[in-house]
C-alpha cells in the first residue's frame, strides 16, 4: 500500500487544486451545524470536527431528487433524471463509519432484480477521502457493528492526522488518480506509518461503547411478539430524526410536483416511523401504532437486513443516539435484547 | 429542584400503592451527559429512577394523549399549562390525571452549553440549579446554570405551575419583568422583505423531520395538515416555500395554545430557532384576546370561543 | 443508463364501469411506442406501477391476460389521490405504466394440477387474469380441472360480469358465484365465500389453491382449505401493500426480510407463516 503525507496547512491548497478538475464535497458550516456541501475552495471546508450532523448519504442519495420531468400537458416524459453536471466528485472528510454506511448503501441499491441505477451511476463517479477517527466519541460504537475508527471500507484515500501533517493512505486506483503527481504530497516515512498504526490501536481501545452484537440477529428471529416492544416504544414521539440522520436508512417517498416552470416526479426521504408510511388506500394500516413502527426499525436494521446481507444496517455512528429528542438510545435497546 | 427528588418518589409511591394512579410519568437519567429521558413507572420498586433537575427539559404532557390509565404526571409550569390546554380541548380527562406540580428554576439549553465548550466532548455532567459541572478528556469546567438556561425559561412567568394536584417543593416567586418578546419585537420592526430573508435563512437547514411537531403536546391531530392529500395543501420537499408554509402554519395552529415551553426548539436537530414564530403566535393571543394559554381549567380555547368584545379588525 | 423509475407512456383506449356504485372501473391502455408494446410481457399476478402524471403512481395488478396482446387492462378502485385522478380521466388521455413487477401466480407449478381459485370482491382482478390465461386454447390442456369460487357483497359488486357469463357457459371451468346478500333478481347461491368454499368442498388431490380477497375472507378461508387437505405450500395468496417504487427500494412494502413488490405479491401460505404478520 502506498503511503504519502501532506502538510496540515496544505490540505486546503490541495482542495483548491482538486476543485479545478472535479466537484469537491466537504463538511461546511451551515447555520449552526456542520453538513456536507459542495465547496469551491479549500477555505470553505471545516476539518476540525467529530462528525457532521447529517451523514454524507445526502450527497449520493439527496433528500430531494428529481426522477424525471414530464410535460405540462402531462402526456410525455420531458427529461430523464441525470446529473446536471457530469464528472467526478470527491467526498472529502468522511468518517470510517459513514464510508462503511456508503458501502452498505451500495449493497442495498444494487440488490434485487431491479437496481437503483440513479444512485449507482452517481456512486460510480464518486471518490471517498476518509478521515480516520483519532478520538471516537462516547456515542460511537462502530466496532460493535463490524467497523473500525480507522476502517477503510469504501474509501479511496484515508487521511490520518499525525499532528503537523496527515498520513495519506492510497487505497484504490481512483485514490491514486486523485493525488497523482500532486506537488503537495510527499512520500511517507516509516515513522509516519508507525505513528498512524499506534494511533489506530489507541483509537480502537478508546471506544467506550462496546456492544455484544454477535448473535443479535438470531436472537431477534424469535422476538417479533416479545413484550419488549411494548416498553421500548413508549417514549418515542414518532418523528423522523433517527432515520434522517442515519447513514443506513434509505426509505423514500415519491411525489409529483408541478410549478409554473416545470413538472417533476421527485423522490424524497421518508421514514418508517411516520404513520402514513404503510397506510393503505382501504384505510388499513399494518403498522397502526408506534410500537409496530419502532419494532420495524429495530428488526429491519438488526435482523431483516442482516439475514439478507450478513451485515447490520447500522454502522455505530451514534447520530440517532445524539439527536433523538427524547434520548431513546439504540445501544440500550441492543443491550436489552441481548440480555433477554 | 434537586432535594425534591425524595419527595417526588414518596408522593409517586403513595399514589401507586394506594391505587390512585396506575402509571407515573416522569423523568429519568439519560444515557448521555446533560440529558434526561421520559420515564414510565408502574412498579413502586422502580421509583428510584425518577429524577428532577435542570436537565428535565421534555414536556411530558405529550405522553398523556390516548391513555386509558390513571396517570400521575410530573409537571413543570409549562408542562402543567400544556395539560390544561389539552384538557380544554377535550384531549385529556382531568379526573384521570394527577398533576404533581414541580416549581422550576428553568431547564438547560444543551446546544448553548455545547457551543460554550467549543467542540470538546462532554463525558460527565452534574447539573444543579446553581452550577453545571462538566468533565471531559483533559478538562473540567463549572458554568453558572442561570446563564445556560433555555431562552423560554429566561422569561418564564409560571415557575410555579398554575394548576396542580400536589405541589412538590416550595412555590417560587415569579421572576422577570422581561416579557420575553424582545426577539419578536425586533423582528416586527423589520420590513417584510427583511423578515422573509431572515426566516428563509433560519429555516434553510430544515430537514422536515417533524421533531418540533412531535414533541409538542398541542400537536396531537391524528392526521396532521402536512399529511393531507385530498387536497394536499403544500409539498413535502425541501422547497423553501413549502418548508416555510409548514413552520408558519404550525405556529398559526398554535396561536392561543402554545405555552412557550421551548421543547420544539430544543428538539430541532438542525438548531433552528423555532420559538421566534411560536412566540409571535403567543403574542398575538395576548395582544388581541388578552389571553394566556393554560392558566385556568375554566378557560375555553381562545380561537374557538366568541366573546362580544372580541376585536374584529381582522375580519373586515 | 436506464432510469428504473421512468414509466412508458400509454393511451387510454377504453374505460368500463364494473360495479353498481361506480367506484371500480377497468381501464384498457395501449403503449404509445409500438416497440414497447411488442416487447412487453407479463405473467398473471404481476403488477404495473400506473401513473397519472400530476397525481402520482400506484401499484395495480394486471387484470388482462398476457394472451391478449397489444393492450393492458387494469381494474382500479377509487380510494385515493391517484385512483381518483384515474377515475376522472377520459379516453384518449395518456397515463404512465412501468413494469411488470412482482412474481406473479406460480403458473409453471400449477401445470399438471387441478386449480382451485377463491376470490372475493375487488381483489379478484389478478385472478381474472389467471383464469383467462388458463382458459386460453394455447394453455388449457396443460392444466387439470379449474374450479373458481367468486363472491361479492351483493350482485352489484360482482366485477367482470361479461366474463362471468361466458365462463358459466363453458365446460372448461366450474364457476361458482355467490353473494353475501342477493337481490330480487339473484337466483344463484347466497353466502360468504368461506361458507360456500366449505359447501363446495373441492378436492385437494393434486390441486393448488389460489386465494385473493379482503383479510377477513382469507382468514376464514384458510382453516377450510387446510381441512380440505390443501397443504400450506400448495396454497397461494396475493398480498396488498402500499408501494411507491415497485422495485424493492423505497422500503414501504418490507415485511420481514422480504419485499412484497419483489418477492411477492404472491406468497404461499408456508412462506407467509415464516414472515411477521405485518401485511
Amino acid at each position: 500500500m502506498k503511503h504519502m503525507t501532506i502538510a496540515k496547512d496544505g490540505i486546503r491548497d490541495f482542495i483548491d487544486r482538486l476543485v479545478k478538475r472535479c466537484r469537491v464535497i466537504a463538511p461546511v458550516e451551515s447555520g449552526k451545524i456542520l453538513r456536507f456541501r459542495e465547496v469551491s475552495s479549500g477555505e470553505e471546508a471545516c476539518f476540525d470536527f467529530h462528525n457532521t450532523k447529517l451523514s454524507p448519504k445526502e450527497i449520493l442519495f439527496p433528500q430531494n431528487e428529481v426522477l424525471f420531468k414530464y410535460s405540462k400537458g402531462r402526456g410525455a416524459i420531458e427529461a430523464e433524471a441525470g446529473p446536471s453536471k457530469n464528472g467526478e466528485w470527491v467526498i472529502f472528510g468522511i468518517r470510517p463509519c459513514d464510508a462503511r454506511g456508503i458501502t452498505l448503501t451500495d449493497l442495498f441499491f444494487s440488490s434485487g432484480e431491479h437496481k437503483d441505477l440513479l444512485y449507482l451511476e452517481k456512486r460510480g463517479r464518486s471518490a471517498l477521502v476518509g478521515f480516520a477517527c483519532i478520538h471516537p466519541l462516547n456515542t460511537c460504537f462502530c466496532t460493535s457493528t463490524g467497523g473500525n475508527p480507522f476502517g477503510r471500507e469504501g474509501m479511496d484515500l484515508l487521511l490520518v492526522d499525525l499532528g503537523e501533517r496527515y498520513l495519506v493512505e492510497v487505497l484504490t486506483e481512483r485514490g491514486e488518480r486523485l493525488i497523482e503527481a500532486d506537488r503537495g504530497l510527499k512520500d511517507a516515512s516509516e515513522v509516519d506509518v508507525d505513528t498512524a498504526n499506534k494511533l489506530s490501536r489507541v483509537a480502537e481501545k478508546s471506544l467506550r461503547t462496546r456492544l455484544q452484537m454477535e448473535g443479535l440477529s438470531e436472537k431477534l428471529d424469535g422476538m417479533f411478539e416479545d413484550p419488549l416492544w411494548d416498553r421500548v416504544h413508549q417514549k418515542c414521539v414518532g418523528c423522523g430524526v433517527c432515520t434522517f440522520v442515519c447513514p443506513t436508512c434509505w426509505c423514500f417517498d415519491v411525489v409529483d410536483e408541478e410549478t409554473a416552470d416545470s413538472s417533476s416526479r421527485i423522490r424524497l426521504w421518508d421514514t418508517c416511523q411516520f404513520p402514513l408510511f404503510t397506510l393503505q388506500g382501504s384505510g388499513f394500516n399494518p403498522r397502526p401504532t408506534g410500537k409496530e413502527r419502532m419494532r420495524q426499525r429495530v428488526m429491519h436494521k438488526l435482523n431483516y437486513f442482516f439475514r439478507e446481507h450478513r451485515a447490520f444496517a447500522c454502522v455505530g455512528c451514534g447520530r440517532c443516539v445524539r439527536e433523538c429528542p427524547v434520548n431513546l438510545d439504540i445501544r440500550e435497546i441492543i443491550r436489552t435484547i441481548m440480555s433477554e | 429542584m434537586g432535594g425534591n427528588e425524595e419527595k417526588i418518589r414518596e408522593v409517586a409511591g403513595r399514589l401507586l400503592r394506594d391505587g390512585e394512579v396506575n402509571l407515573i410519568i416522569g423523568h429519568e437519567r439519560g444515557t448521555l451527559p446533560l440529558r434526561s429521558s421520559p420515564c414510565f413507572v408502574t412498579d413502586p420498586e422502580d421509583l428510584d429512577r425518577l429524577i428532577w433537575d435542570p436537565t428535565c427539559d421534555i414536556n411530558l404532557a405529550k405522553y398523556l394523549h390516548g391513555r386509558d390509565e390513571r396517570v400521575g404526571i410530573l409537571a413543570k409550569g409549562c408542562d402543567a399549562r400544556s395539560i390544561v390546554v389539552c384538557a380544554s380541548e377535550g384531549q385529556v380527562e382531568m379526573d384521570r390525571v394527577v398533576i404533581l406540580g414541580l416549581p422550576c428554576h428553568g431547564v438547560i439549553n444543551r446546544k448553548n452549553i455545547e457551543s460554550e465548550i467549543a467542540g470538546r466532548e462532554i463525558l460527565e455532567a452534574i447539573v444543579t440549579d446553581e452550577i453545571i459541572t462538566l468533565k471531559g478528556e483533559g478538562f473540567e469546567e463549572v458554568l453558572p446554570t442561570e446563564t445556560f438556561l433555555d431562552d423560554s425559561c429566561m422569561s418564564c412567568r409560571h415557575r410555579t405551575p398554575p394548576v396542580y394536584d400536589v405541589l412538590i417543593g416550595e412555590p417560587l416567586p415569579e421572576a422577570s419583568e422581561d416579557d420575553g418578546y424582545a426577539e419578536v419585537n425586533e423582528l416586527e420592526s423589520k420590513s417584510a422583505e427583511e423578515r422573509w430573508d431572515h426566516f428563509v435563512d433560519e429555516i434553510s437547514n430544515c430537514i422536515r423531520c417533524y421533531s418540533c411537531r412531535d414533541v409538542c403536546p398541542m400537536c396531537y391531530c391524528k392526521e396532521c395538515f402536512v399529511d393531507e392529500t385530498m387536497p394536499a395543501w403544500f409539498g413535502k420537499t425541501n422547497e423553501i416555500t413549502d418548508t416555510m408554509i409548514y413552520h408558519v402554519v404550525r405556529a398559526i395552529h398554535l396561536t392561543g395554545r402554545c405555552v412557550d415551553c421551548g421543547a420544539c426548539s430544543r428538539a430541532c436537530p438542525m438548531h433552528i430557532n423555532l420559538r421566534a414564530l411560536t412566540k409571535k403566535a403567543e403574542k398575538i393571543a395576548r395582544d388581541r384576546f388578552n389571553f394566556e394559554a393554560g392558566i385556568s381549567l375554566e378557560d375555553t380555547p381562545v380561537l374557538g370561543t366568541f366573546k362580544q368584545d372580541d376585536s374584529e379588525e381582522f375580519i373586515i | 443508463m436506464t432510469n428504473p423509475y421512468i414509466p412508458h407512456i400509454s393511451v387510454l383506449r377504453k374505460i368500463k364501469t364494473e360495479n353498481a356504485v361506480n367506484d371500480i372501473k377497468t381501464f384498457e391502455v395501449e403503449f404509445e411506442d409500438p416497440e414497447v408494446a411488442r416487447g412487453f410481457d407479463y405473467k398473471p399476478g404481476q403488477f404495473g406501477m400506473v401513473s397519472y402524471f400530476g397525481a402520482g403512481e400506484c401499484p395495480i395488478g394486471f387484470a388482462s391476460s398476457p394472451m391478449d396482446k397489444g393492450i393492458l387492462q387494469f381494474t382500479i378502485k377509487k380510494v385515493g389521490v391517484v385512483t381518483t385522478a384515474l377515475h376522472n380521466s377520459l379516453v384518449g388521455e395518456k397515463i404512465g405504466v412501468r413494469g411488470p413487477y412482482g412474481n406473479g401466480w406460480p403458473v409453471e407449478e400449477m401445470e399438471g394440477h387441478d386449480v382451485l381459485i377463491v376470490g372475493a370482491g375487488f381483489a379478484f382482478t389478478t385472478l381474472r387474469s389467471l383464469v383467462k390465461y388458463i382458459l386460453h386454447e394455447d394453455n388449457r390442456e396443460r392444466f387439470g380441472d379449474l374450479t373458481v369460487i367468486y363472491g361479492a357483497r351483493n350482485p352489484g359488486e360482482l366485477i367482470y360480469k361479461y366474463d362471468l357469463s361466458e365462463w358459466e357457459k363453458s365446460n372448461e371451468i366450474d364457476l361458482i358465484l355467490t353473494v353475501d346478500r342477493g337481490d330480487e333478481s339473484w337466483t344463484k347461491r347466497e353466502g360468504y365465500v368461506p361458507t360456500i368454499l366449505e359447501e363446495v368442498s373441492p378436492s385437494s388431490k393434486n390441486a393448488i389453491a389460489l386465494i385473493c380477497g379482503p383479510p377477513i375472507v382469507i382468514r376464514l378461508s384458510m382453516p377450510i382449505l387446510t381441512k380440505l387437505g390443501f397443504p400450506p405450500d400448495k396454497t397461494c395468496l396475493s398480498l396488498e401493500m402500499r408501494m411507491k417504487c415497485g422495485i424493492g427500494k423505497c422500503g414501504r412494502c418490507n415485511v420481514g426480510n422480504r419485499y412484497v413488490c419483489q418477492d411477492g405479491p404472491v406468497f404461499t401460505m408456508k412462506e407467509l407463516q415464516e414472515m411477521p404478520k405485518e401485511y
